[in-house]
């Protein structure tokens, strides 16, 4: 596994893909998973806390997008299509475990020199801010995930959370309320 | 959208989820290749298995079909009235033909006794 930044998603290409994809294109499929699944394992992994159970989720999202692929109208981009299937499974993973998302996590930082202040630093932060969100509600956990993490505007959020845009507003207004007194233990220690 | 920049936590809040922003995942596509394809094979399998099934139930009523001739009806007439339990059991003690035993009881009234008596 390794960090890079994901391929730059072409809306329109994505169209001409999914249309191959409809055809039985096992190579057009290959070039959209490739192209997308980074952002979405990213994403995925933000809301469940597991690297493994985040890939499971992300291959299912690709598994329903190539059965929905006859189907499937370019009404939205592809981006928040998959991301709107990723968020129903999230919410059917937790429902079928009956409880929120892990608190066993696995988001310690990328192997590096633990001996120098700035690296421990950049690990402690990384592990608190990942406790911290996993303890927010669902629906703002999700909110500010897609709006701090994945860069997407208000409206593509409340499409994907089928909610208005006012509601998608007020999450992440209090996702970050929550996070900063969750957090300010650690920011006290300063 | 917000402006995450605005305080020192914004910043750290940013940059700690952007840093996990995009999880690339080594041969993640062939994975989902192989996984659609066995899929695929296995909606095959489903589809010929249903239309295979579909065509042995055919196959196995044309060949009952005849079989529901007199003759076939004929023996399962026999077939029933072996499971008959009652006609079973009336064989048993021997009275299935003694009609007699059916037949109903009464006393003769005195006038008739008399006329026998007086060889009528």
């Amino acid at each position: 596994m390794s960090q890079e930044e994901p391929l730059l998603p072409d809306d329109e290409d994505d169209k001409r893909l999914m249309g191959l994809v409809a055809g039985g294109d096992d190579d057009a499929l290959r070039l959209l998973v490739h192209r997308h699944h980074a952002r979405l394992v990213g994403y995925l992994r933000g809301e469940v806390g597991s690297q493994a159970t985040a890939e499971e989720l992300a291959m299912e999202v690709f598994i329903r997008l190539h059965r929905a692929a006859a189907r499937w109208r370019p009404e939205a981009k592809l981006t928040t299509y998959l991301i709107h299937i990723a968020r129903n499974l999230v919410l059917n993973e937790w429902r079928r475990r009956g409880r929120k998302p892990t608190t066993a996590l696995e988001f310690a930082a990328e192997p590096g020199d633990l001996s120098q202040g700035s690296a421990r630093r950049v690990a402690e932060l990384d592990e608190a801010f990942q406790r911290a969100i996993l303890q927010l509600a669902p629906e703002q956990r999700t909110a500010i995930l897609l709006v701090v993490q994945q860069e997407l505007p208000y409206e593509e959020i409340a499409v994907i959370m089928d909610a208005p845009v006012s509601s998608v507003k007020t999450w992440i207004h209090r996702a970050r309320a929550r996070l900063r007194e969750l957090l300010k233990d650690f920011y006290a220690q300063e | 959208m917000d402006d995450p920049q605005k305080t020192p936590f914004d910043q750290e809040l940013a940059a700690t989820l952007r840093r996990g922003r995009a999880v690339a995942v080594a041969g993640f596509a062939d994975r989902v290749v192989t996984v659609v394809r066995a899929e695929r094979r296995r909606r095959i399998v489903v589809r010929w298995g249903s239309a295979l099934a579909g065509a042995a139930a055919v196959f196995v009523a044309l060949l009952t079909v005849p079989a529901t001739s007199e003759e076939a009806l004929n023996r399962e007439t026999f077939a029933l009235v072996a499971r008959d339990e009652s006609a079973q059991l009336a064989d048993l003690f021997g009275a299935a033909d003694d009609l007699s035993l059916l037949a109903p009881v009464a006393e003769r009234p005195a006038v008739v006794e008399t006329f026998v008596a007086s060889g009528f």
